[in-house]
């Protein structure tokens, strides 16, 4: 007997394709770790703001190593767009490599994420796609780090990629690099950091060839195919048990819009409705379908089935609908810089809305704001340019039984690491005066939410610019269950002269020297009465100095001596 | 010279103590190793140590270098028996151990618990003064908020202090002023600072290495000293060394004063041992794979070099963000899966193997102990690999039934009989080992087919073959005493201590001076450190590598250095060695400036190695050796009467082709078809693969 697989028969035993499976999953992670490991800005390789995957020929999604769960359905979109536009015969050879940042090209996010995608050939034919997408730290446009709150067009974002060809038969067209690098205010780092993503697509592609030509194509694709279709049944089994029904929420924003949503929950759907909701607007707070499409994703894995493998099966009961021409699914040439921050808000709608009809599986809510923070200038030491861009950590909500954890990255986030202070005063002009927890009021419950983060960052040379804008600043995280809501987001930014200000959303401020930078970001939403706590874990806080002796009494009717 | 050197190695594992004694007389050249195990003994795990020598008809007094290996400190860790700890750290820093890094490695898990931090908030303090990160002091440190502070962690119940704080690795004065004046306040109490066990960057691993350290440091310290006290009392007169997670040992002075070290020692002797292995026998390039109870773990050794990071984690999986420790450990990935990880089929019809395991207790159902989920030892037993009627060395009457129920129950799950069902267990152990040993190489751009594949652990063999078969690796080797090979690994190992620390510099010519002075110094360090525990310089090696990066990277590339001094002449060459390291792994080069980031050096004292002796010919034939036949299962291969050997008969140079299985009390050699067997005049089996 032997059962090593012949170039074109069809293996359907289960343990081969169960193995096909798992090797896809290595490849995802080895492309991760490779691009991980290699690039230059710090978004990419501490707060890992990238993802890897990778696709079957018709663009669905089979398998991801991603960072950070908003990035894992970015990428069957930018592939769908390159399999279209480059279906001619001859099109798509061994070797080439395409690349695309643009929104209204299949890059779902903003102009700063550029996704690299590669074909995987066997037998002559294409049988998946590799692809990677990363945020890169600038790619021109009006203003450093190509992220501005003035922008009132995608063009003022920074350079656009519609889907083009980078590398054909593994030859760089230079032409496009040099036209990428250029158009770069850190034009060595984009380099390094596109082929550092490059590099990942390249492993990932040879790691499948390989797989291809053991077990061979046919068996391949019926892998992936069995994969997906195995995603789509753990996501319906799971979403039997949902509680059924239309649910709906209307919430007021920071900055006054109502954001409308409604779930319907059945047997075999899960359908999001988002149309009735404002036009899209002039300054870059809008996003595309896909981008919205990625929420909805994210909000159904976790109801459903986190642990599980996650493909484009996982998906398949989900319908969207949106309204194109409105915020939540912008028309070109719709800025779209902070679109993160709109697809979160959607996110965290959507999590309300359904929050208290399962509170088993879901939490009071989160800080809620990726609360993306942009600090530049010269480094006085090396006299060189340096650029921060980085998310913040904030507090998550209370429910039954657990206090919200303290200070992580938002939902949108994962596998993401801060900066330590450390490793951040070396490499920019500033100093970390302080990185401890947020002890404003806020959170309160019988669990109550997690704190957020304190952080100053005290600027060290004259001329530098802070670049911010952060949600739920006015309405701080929500509670559940008769807890108290969180605390907000901002930052105070106290010069060194003059007065002190407190921002939500500020583009290019000028810093000088020894200028404070707080960061503030809020605590989760407390779940249940806090009157109701356990007066021993009560007295811990205080002893922990979370909240005074005076704040037990008040808020919590518990005497500590 | 006394007539005979006694050379112990003792090993406490999670369930057994494993002895290896070697005994060499000096007259006649003649030497002898005998092996023994005995029950680990939580709560006096020296008890275990004692006990292994005494079945083994070991005199302590008799013994002349004793190399220990413990789990003494893991366990402490994960099981969370450590002491109460307080942290004295930077004003503004005190939540740092509690914010830690703020990732969610589960991300769709919205009910994501953050690991709690090993001190809570009121045993974090703070102390006024800063360093920068060049070194300076930009504020000179207060101390005077220190005796309340002592106060308090003495009222609290505190037992150890650990110190760290911000960039203390450029300039470790600070910490040094604060722990002396600790131990003038308390004294006596159980301290550490950052910077003696590391000098690298990044404060939320410092600070939780330090704390980890202290953590453990009392249990350990009093453990050791039990140790040497009880061996003493035994009229022990010999060198003791304590196995590190370095794959060096240390002097027992040494590691109590930072037990951390020792965290994961045990993986890392056996890495050592096939680096060692792969040395005597002429394969420098080794992917050494361990396969236990519970784990698999494997490593690669380049060039008869192990790789040292500190970028170590416990508790850390896709589930959880574990906790830091910044200490030197082997590079290795350890997986969920050995003998007793138990295989089970989810909801949709998926099979699965580990991470659980059946443990010491129930075990496999072939215990029969009432296990009764089938294990990948069950399957094997099953498929005729491992022989029913020798199972543990013929100490266990292996339970068949209960084997068939279980692999049955995985079989009506996956709608299969029992047969397909054990062939699947095995192939799916088998894939995830193999993604595993792609982890440290392919991952890291080597070629799996350049590497000699040495097994070891009770279920290394039983794997090894099929394992090169997928990885395209043509040769494996199956060492002598494969399931104590791990404690024969420690006793090969020198005395070691690697120093890593950060230095931020361009990598220029201008700049050679600088880098060649922070070499100079760091080394004089080693030297002083040895000198003063009476090693003279000469005895002492030194070894250097340097950690590289594009400007603007942060992960680094490790470059041996190899050229002796450094001068602004050399830089171009290191420069070069780094664009090649770096283009091996990434598969590009860029025309970027290169940054130094840190140095490592490695300061290593021979003490005494094993010479391997040469095993007996007696011209015994091949036929003697062999026990008989049976059926086999070699799930891809499918079923062929096999040949089966007795290990203990077998000589060097007898040879014979798969497929064959050879069985010994501690292994079991699975020969797959197509394959060519052969021992070595150490005792080792060489396989070799035709692919």
């Amino acid at each position: 007997m032997n059962t090593t697989a012949t170039a074109n028969a069809i293996t359907n035993d289960p343990i081969t394709l169960e193995i096909i499976q798992n090797s896809l999953q290595s490849a995802a992670d080895e492309m991760f770790a490779a691009m991980k490991k290699t690039a230059m800005s710090s978004i990419i390789y501490e707060v890992l703001d990238m993802g890897t995957g990778i696709t079957d020929a018709k663009g669905e999604i089979a398998c991801s190593g991603a960072g950070i769960p908003a990035f894992v359905g970015v990428l069957d979109k930018a592939v769908t767009v390159i399999v279209e536009k480059f279906d001619a015969p001859g099109a798509v050879e061994p070797g080439d490599v395409f690349v695309t940042n643009d929104p209204y090209y299949g890059g779902v996010t903003h102009l700063n994420d550029i996704v690299v995608v590669m074909p995987v050939f066997a037998e002559g034919r294409i049988i998946a796609w590799t692809a990677n997408i990363a945020h890169n730290s600038d790619v021109g446009g009006m203003a450093p780090g190509s992220l501005t709150g003035e922008a009132t067009e995608i063009f003022q974002e920074g350079l656009r990629l519609p889907a083009v060809k980078m590398i054909s038969r593994g030859e760089p067209i230079q032409p496009v690099l040099e036209i990428i690098k250029v158009n770069s205010r850190m034009p060595d780092v984009l380099e390094g950091d596109v082929w550092a993503a490059i590099a990942s697509v390249r492993i990932g592609t040879a790691r499948l060839v390989e797989i291809a030509e053991k077990y061979g194509a046919a068996t391949f694709e019926q892998a992936m195919t069995s994969f997906m279709d195995y995603g789509e049944r753990v996501s319906r089994s799971a979403l039997k048990t949902l509680p059924k029904g239309t649910f709906t929420l209307a919430e007021e924003q920071d900055d006054g819009q109502v954001f409308n949503v409604t779930i319907t929950i059945a047997d075999d759907e899960f359908l999001v409705d988002l149309r009735d909701n404002p036009d899209q607007a002039t300054n870059p707070v809008n996003t595309s379908r896909d981008g919205v499409m990625v929420a909805a994703q994210m909000i159904f894995k976790s109801l459903t089935d986190p642990y599980s493998p996650c493909n484009a099966g996982s998906f398949r009961p989900i319908r969207l609908l949106t309204r194109e021409g409105s915020v939540f699914h912008a028309s070109e040439p719709a800025p779209i810089g902070f679109y993160y921050e709109i697809d979160l808000r959607v996110y965290d709608v959507m999590w309300r809305c359904l929050a208290q009809h399962m509170p088993d599986l879901l939490a009071a809510g989160h800080f809620a704001s990726v609360c993306g923070t942009f600090i530049g200038g010269i480094h006085p030491d090396t006299g060189r340019q340096y650029t921060i861009i980085e998310p913040q950590l904030g507090g998550w909500g209370g429910r039954e039984g657990m206090d919200g954890n303290t200070a992580m990255f938002c939902g949108f986030h994962g596998e993401t690491f801060n900066c330590p202070a450390e490793v951040n005063e070396a490499r920019n002009g500033l100093y970390v005066d302080q990185m401890a927890l947020n002890l404003e009021p806020g959170g309160e419950g019988e669990f109550t939410g997690g704190r957020g983060i304190v952080m100053d960052y005290r600027v060290r040379a004259d001329d530098g610019f802070l670049t911010m804008g952060y949600t739920r600043s006015k309405y701080p995280a929500w509670a559940l269950d008769g807890g108290n809501e969180g605390s907000p987001n901002y930052v105070d930014f106290i010069p060194r002269e003059g007065e002190r200000q407190r921002f939500a959303f500020v583009s290019g401020l000028k810093t000088q020297r020894d200028d404070v930078i707080r960061v503030v970001t809020g605590n989760g939403g407390g779940f249940g009465d806090p009157k109701k706590r356990d007066p021993e874990r009560v007295r811990r806080d205080v002893s922990n100095g979370l909240i005074s002796a005076e704040r037990a009494r008040e808020v919590y009717g518990v005497t500590v001596e | 010279m006394p007539a005979k050197s006694i050379r112990v190695a003792t090993d406490v594992g999670g369930t057994f103590t494993d002895l290896l004694v070697f005994e060499s007389d000096a007259a006649t050249g003649e030497a002898r190793v005998r092996s023994a195990k005995s029950d680990t003994t939580p709560g006096g795990y020296e008890e275990g140590v004692f006990d292994v020598m005494a079945k083994a008809g070991v005199e302590a007094d008799s013994v002349g270098f004793l190399a220990h290996g413990t789990t003494v400190v893991i366990n402490a860790l994960t099981e969370r028996t450590g002491v109460r700890v307080g942290l004295v750290t930077t004003q503004g820093f005190r939540d740092t151990l509690e914010i830690a890094r703020g990732n969610r490695p589960d991300f769709f898990n919205l009910h994501y618990r953050k690991p709690e931090p090993f001190v809570p908030r009121r045993l974090r303090r703070e102390l006024p003064g800063r360093i920068d990160y060049h070194g300076n002091e930009m504020q000179p440190l207060d101390l005077s908020p220190l005796p309340a502070i002592v106060a308090d962690f003495q009222a609290e119940g505190v037992e150890a202090v650990a110190i760290c704080f911000i960039h203390s690795y450029a300039n470790p004065s600070h910490e040094e002023r604060a722990l002396a004046e600790l131990a003038r306040l308390w004294p006596g109490v159980s301290a550490i600072s950052s910077h003696q066990i590391t000098r690298e960057w990044r404060e939320y691993e410092r600070t939780s290495t330090a704390v980890l350290s202290a953590y453990v440091q009392p249990v350990a310290e009093r453990y050791l000293q039990r140790l040497d006290a009880g061996l003493a009392e035994k009229g022990f007169g010999g060198g003791l060394y304590i196995m590190q997670s370095n794959c060096g040992v240390d002097s027992v002075g040494t590691v109590s004063r930072i037990p951390i070290t020792m965290v994961e020692s045990g993986p890392a002797s056996g890495v050592w041992g096939a680096a060692e292995l792969g040395r005597l026998i002429g394969e420098p390039n080794v992917l050494a794979l361990d396969i236990g109870g519970t784990t698999a773990k494997c490593s690669l050794v380049e060039d008869a070099d192990v790789r040292i990071k500190t970028d170590y984690w416990i508790g850390r999986s896709r589930a959880t963000a574990g906790y830091p420790i910044m200490v030197p450990v082997v590079d290795l990935v350890e997986i969920g899966n050995g003998g007793g990880s138990i295989a089970w089929v989810d909801d949709f019809g998926k099979l699965r193997v580990g991470p659980r395991s059946a443990g010491a207790a129930p075990g496999p159902a072939a215990y029969g102990r009432g296990g009764t989920e089938a294990t990948t030892t069950d399957a094997n037993l099953w498929l005729g690999r491992i022989n029913r009627d020798y199972f543990c060395g013929g100490t266990v009457e292996a339970d068949m039934d209960a084997v068939q129920k279980a692999i049955e129950a995985v079989g009506a799950r996956l709608g299969v009989d029992a047969d397909e069902a054990a062939r699947g267990i095995v192939r799916i152990a088998n894939n995830n080992m193999v993604n595993a040993l792609k982890l440290v190489s392919v991952n890291r751009g080597f070629d799996p087919r350049d590497f000699t594949l040495i097994a070891f652990g009770g279920g290394g063999a039983m794997h090894a073959v099929a394992l090169a078969q997928e990885l395209g690796v043509t040769k494996v080797v199956v060492p002598a005493d494969a399931s104590v090979f791990s404690a024969w690994g420690m006793m090969m190992s020198d005395l070691r201590r690697d120093d890593v620390l950060t230095l931020l510099v361009d990598l220029t010519a201008g700049n050679a001076s600088a880098i060649e002075a922070a070499f100079g110094e760091a080394e004089a360090r080693a030297r002083g450190r040895f000198a003063a525990e009476g090693i003279a310089a000469s005895q002492v090696r030194l070894a250097r590598l340097g950690k590289f990066r594009y400007q603007n990277q942060e992960h680094t590339t490790e470059v041996p250095l190899e050229g002796g001094p450094i001068t602004a002449a050399g830089v171009a060459a290191i420069e070069a060695a780094f664009h090649e390291t770096y283009e091996r792994e990434y598969t590009y080069r860029l025309d970027a400036p290169v940054e130094m980031v840190g140095l490592h050096v490695i300061a290593t004292v021979d003490i005494g190695k094993l010479t391997m002796t040469r095993h007996e010919v007696t011209g015994r034939a091949l036929a003697d050796a062999q026990k008989g036949t049976r059926r086999v299962d070699y799930a891809l291969e499918g079923r062929h009467e096999a040949a089966i050997y007795d290990g203990e008969r077998l000589e060097p140079g007898m040879a014979f082709d798969g497929p064959a299985i050879v069985e010994d009390p501690g292994t079991t050699v699975v020969v797959h078809p197509g394959s060519h067997a052969e021992m070595d005049g150490y005792g080792n089996i060489r396989i070799l693969i035709r692919n």
